[in-house]
C-alpha cells in the first residue's frame, strides 16, 4: 500500500479567483481547439468516426470453421462451463461425418449477459471459439435479435482476416482448396 | 461359466474388526474383506480402474497398488486382491513414495493410448481415469506427438480421420442400446465380467492379445440382454456408451434426485439425473440389499414417458358418488401416502366402499438382479394397508355402482376386463397419463407422477424405502394423487409428511416414523426376510 499525501495548497491557489479563472482558461482551450484544430482532439466523434480496434479486443465472439465450412465447435460445453455469465447455451447432436462424432445443434451467446471476458474462447479446446471480430457495437430492437445463433455466429467472411491462416482455410479463403483436399472431403 | 474370479467380500456391519499397520499407524479394519474396502472403510481412497464391488475381482487394471511387508521385505501388491490379515503392514502414498511412483506410472501407461475424447465424451466429469488422474497420476505428457495414439482396437474399425491420422472405431455398434468407442476402452473388462457373472450371457467379449485386445461381441450377435445398459454404468471410462443418453448432456449440468423406481415390486434405487425441467437418464443408486449397482433396461428407460400423454391441471372437485357400493382401486405406483388418503376417504364413504389394489398385469418371474417380475411395485404396502387385491374386485365388479381408480390403467391392462368395467356407472379415474382408463372415465383428475411425489413404498423385501419428488413436473399446479384423495375426503394433505403420519395411524409397524428416520437405503420391516 502507498500513502499519498496530498500537498498542502500555498497561498495563490488559496486565494481561489486565480485558479478559477485558470479553470476557465482550459475550457476555453479545449472549445477554441474544437473549433480550429478539431482533427488534434483526443476524442473521436463516434458514429462518423469508428475506433481503431485490434483483433486482440475481446469484441463479439464468432465459430471457426472447417474446409468443409461446418463449425469446428464440438459442442463439449467448456466455454458455457467457463462463462461467469451463463450467457452460452449449447446443444450436440451426433456428426453426419462417420470420422467426427460430435457436433453442434443449438449455440447460442446471449450478448446482453455477455460480460466479454474472453474466458469462453479461453476455454475451447479445439480453437472454436474466437472474439476477434472487431464488432463492439451492438444494435437491435429486440431483446431476443441481441442472442447471437449459430448461423450469425459461423457468418463471417475469410476477407476480413487475411493475416489469419486458420480464418483462410474456411471455405472462400486461400487455403481452402488445399486444405479441403488435406480434408478428404467434397465440397457439399 | 467359469468361476476363477472371484467375488469380493464386501464388509458389513457384522464384520470381525481386525487391527493392520496402515503407514505404521494401527487402525482397525473389517477382518473379512479385501485390502481396498478394508481401508476404504477407514476413510483411505484407493484409485481403481477394474475393481468393481459387485464384479468377480479381476485385477488386470494395477491402478491400486499398495506396499504390503513380507517376508521378502516390502512388495507393492493390488489392494483390491489382497485379503484382509490381522496385523498386516500397509504403506499407502502417504508414507510411500514408492506406491506414488508406481501408481503413477500405471496411470501413465493406461494414459499413454488414451485418446482426449474428453471434450466429446459423455463420461466426462464422472470418469475414473479422470478421478485417477487427480488422485494419482498429475503427468506431464511424455508423448510426442508424431507418435500419436498407437492402441486402435478391432482392425475391421480402423479408419483415417480428418487430421490423416489412423484412428480405432470410434462408434462401434454393439446393439440395439449401447455404443462402444473402441479407442477409449482401457479393457478392464468390467463389462465382460458384468455379462458373464451378473447378467449370466456372455455376449461381450475380449478379442485379441496384448495392446491388441477388444471389447467385441460374437461374430453376427448383438448385444441386446435385459441389463446390457448397466455396461455404460460399469465402464469406468466412455467406452460404452447408451444410445438414448449420447450427447444429450454433460454430466456435470445434472442434478440428481435419489428415488425409488415404481415399475417393479423390488423398487430398484435409482437416481434420477434432471436439468432444467426434464430428466435426462436414470442411474441406479447402490443398495446392497435391493438392487445393488443394477438396473434393468425396462425400469430405465420408463422415463421417457414420464412426461408424454400427461393429463392437465385443472380444479379438484369433490365428486358425488351415488348410493351404491363405491370400489376405490389403487394401482401399483400407488405410494403408502396415497393408500393413507385413499383409505381415509373410504372411511367418509362408509361401510358401501371397499378398498383393492393391484394390477391386471401378469406377475413374472424374479431375475435375481434388480427386477422382482411384479409390476404392482407397493405391493406389500397395499398389503399392510389392508387392501383386497384386485382381482376380488373384478371378480365382483358387477355389485358397484362406482368406480374409483387411482393409477390404476384397469381398462388398457385388460381390454377384457373393460368391457366388464364399462357397466359401472361413475367411473372417476385419478391419473397421471391420459391412458385408456381416462378415456373410458366419466370423471378424471390429473395428478403427480410418482417421479413427482414425496413418499414412501414397502418392497417385495419388506423395506420401507423412501421416494423423493424430482422437480420436473410438466405443470406445477398438478396434485399429488394423496392431495386429491385427502382433499375429497374432507381433510387435505399439504404435504406428504401429514399423509405419512396418517400411514402411521393405519399400519402399526410404521407409527412413529418421519422421512428422517428411513435411511436412503430403506428401512428394513419387521417380517422381511432381506
Amino acid at each position: 500500500m502507498r500513502i499519498i499525501k496530498q500537498r498542502p495548497m500555498d497561498w495563490v491557489e488559496r486565494l481561489y479567483i486565480f485558479e478559477a479563472l485558470r479553470g476557465l482558461f482550459t475550457t476555453l482551450k479545449h472549445a477554441a481547439r474544437g473549433l480550429f484544430r478539431y482533427e488534434t482532439l483526443p476524442t473521436i466523434s463516434y458514429p462518423e468516426g469508428q475506433p481503431e480496434v485490434r483483433n486482440t479486443y475481446r469484441a463479439k465472439h464468432r465459430l471457426m470453421l472447417r474446409p468443409d465450412g461446418t463449425p469446428r465447435c464440438v459442442a463439449c460445453g467448456m466455454c458455457a462451463a467457463a462463462c461467469p455469465a451463463h450467457c452460452i447455451f449449447i446443444e450436440a447432436t451426433a456428426s453426419d461425418d462417420p470420422r467426427i462424432e460430435k457436433k453442434v445443434k443449438r449455440f447460442d451467446i446471449d450478448h446482453l449477459t455477455c460480460v466479454f471476458c474472453g474466458l469462453c474462447a479461453e476455454a475451447c479446446p479445439v480453437d472454436a471459439l474466437r472474439m476477434d471480430t472487431k464488432k463492439i457495437s451492438f444494435m437491435h430492437r429486440t431483446r431476443e435479435d441481441f442472442v447471437a445463433h449459430l448461423e450469425d455466429l459461423t457468418n463471417w467472411d475469410p476477407k476480413d482476416y487475411p493475416d489469419d491462416e486458420q480464418s483462410q482455410v474456411a471455405p472462400g479463403g486461400k487455403k481452402n482448396a488445399e486444405a479441403l483436399e488435406v480434408w478428404g472431403m467434397e465440397v457439399k | 461359466m467359469s468361476n476363477y474370479y472371484n467375488m469380493p467380500k464386501l464388509p458389513t456391519e457384522n464384520s470381525p474388526k481386525v487391527e493392520i499397520f496402515v503407514d505404521d499407524k494401527p487402525v482397525m479394519v473389517p477382518g473379512d474383506t479385501n485390502l481396498l474396502e478394508a481401508l476404504k472403510a477407514v476413510g483411505i481412497e484407493t484409485p481403481h480402474v477394474c475393481y468393481h464391488p459387485y464384479l468377480p475381482v479381476s485385477g488386470n487394471c494395477r491402478q491400486c497398488l499398495v506396499e504390503q511387508e513380507g517376508p521378502r521385505g516390502r512388495m507393492l501388491v493390488i489392494a483390491c486382491y489382497t485379503p484382509v490379515a490381522p496385523g498386516m503392514k500397509i504403506y499407502t502414498p502417504a508414507s510411500s513414495a514408492r506406491v506414488k511412483n508406481a501408481r503413477k506410472a500405471t496411470q501413465e501407461f493406461m494414459l499413454v493410448n488414451h485418446p482426449l475424447d474428453c471434450p466429446i465424451c459423455d463420461k466426462a466429469g464422472e470418469c475414473t481415469l479422470q478421478e485417477n488422474y487427480m488422485e494419482a497420476g498429475q503427468n506431464e505428457s511424455r508423448m510426442r506427438p508424431e507418435y500419436g495414439k498407437n492402441y486402435h482396437g478391432n482392425p475391421a474399425h480402423q479408419f483415417i480421420d480428418a487430421k490423416g491420422q489412423l484412428r480405432g472405431g470410434k462408434h462401434v455398434d454393439l446393439g440395439p442400446r449401447v455404443l462402444l468407442d473402441e479407442e477409449r476402452c482401457v479393457q478392464c473388462d468390467r463389462c465382460v465380467r458384468f455379462m458373464r457373472s451378473i447378467a449370466k450371457d456372455e455376449q461381450l467379449q475380449l478379442a485379441g492379445r496384448a495392446d491388441h485386445t477388444y471389447i467385441t461381441t460374437f461374430p453376427g450377435e448383438k448385444l441386446d440382454h435385459e441389463y446390457d445398459l448397466c455396461v455404460t454404468d460399469v465402464c469406468p471410462v466412455g467406452a460404452m456408451t447408451a444410445k438414448y443418453f449420447r450427447f444429450q448432456k454433460r454430466v456435470w449440468l445434472l442434478s440428481h434426485t435419489p428415488t425409488v423406481s415404481m415399475d417393479d415390486s423390488l423398487g430398484a434405487n435409482i437416481w434420477l439425473d434432471y436439468a432444467d425441467g426434464h430428466i435426462y437418464r436414470v442411474m441406479p443408486r447402490c443398495n446392497p440389499e435391493v438392487n445393488r449397482s443394477w438396473l434393468s433396461n425396462t425400469s430405465r428407460l420408463a422415463f421417457q414417458n414420464f412426461d408424454k400423454n400427461r393429463l392437465p391441471s385443472m380444479d379438484v372437485h369433490k365428486v358425488t358418488l351415488g348410493k351404491g357400493k363405491v370400489a376405490l382401486v389403487a394401482g401399483g405406483s400407488c405410494t403408502m401416502e396415497d393408500l393413507a388418503a385413499l383409505r381415509m376417504f373410504k372411511e367418509t364413504l362408509g361401510d358401501r366402499a371397499e378398498l383393492f389394489g393391484g394390477s391386471l398385469l401378469k406377475v413374472g418371474k424374479p431375475d435375481g438382479i434388480a427386477m422382482s417380475g411384479d409390476p404392482v411395485a407397493n405391493r406389500a404396502g397395499l398389503k399392510l394397508m389392508g387392501f383386497a387385491d384386485v382381482s376380488e374386485f373384478m371378480k365382483r365388479a358387477s355389485e358397484f355402482e362406482s368406480l374409483i381408480t387411482v393409477n390404476a390403467n384397469l381398462f388398457g391392462e385388460d381390454p377384457a376386463a373393460a368391457k366388464v368395467l364399462e357397466k359401472i356407472n361413475t367411473r372417476v379415474a385419478i391419473s397421471p397419463f391420459d391412458d385408456e382408463t381416462v378415456k373410458k372415465a366419466t370423471i378424471a383428475i390429473g395428478v403427480r407422477h410418482w417421479s413427482e411425489v414425496q413418499g414412501t413404498m414397502v418392497n417385495s423385501l419388506n423395506i420401507l424405502q423412501k421416494l423423493n419428488a424430482c422437480p420436473v413436473c410438466p405443470d406445477e399446479n398438478l396434485w399429488a394423487p394423496y392431495a386429491v384423495l385427502s382433499y375429497m375426503a374432507g381433510t387435505k394433505f399439504e404435504c406428504a409428511c401429514e399423509a405419512f403420519k396418517k400411514v402411521g395411524e393405519y399400519v402399526p409397524a410404521l407409527a412413529g416414523l418421519t422421512y428422517d428416520a428411513i435411511k436412503s437405503t430403506g428401512k428394513l420391516l419387521e417380517g422381511g426376510e432381506a
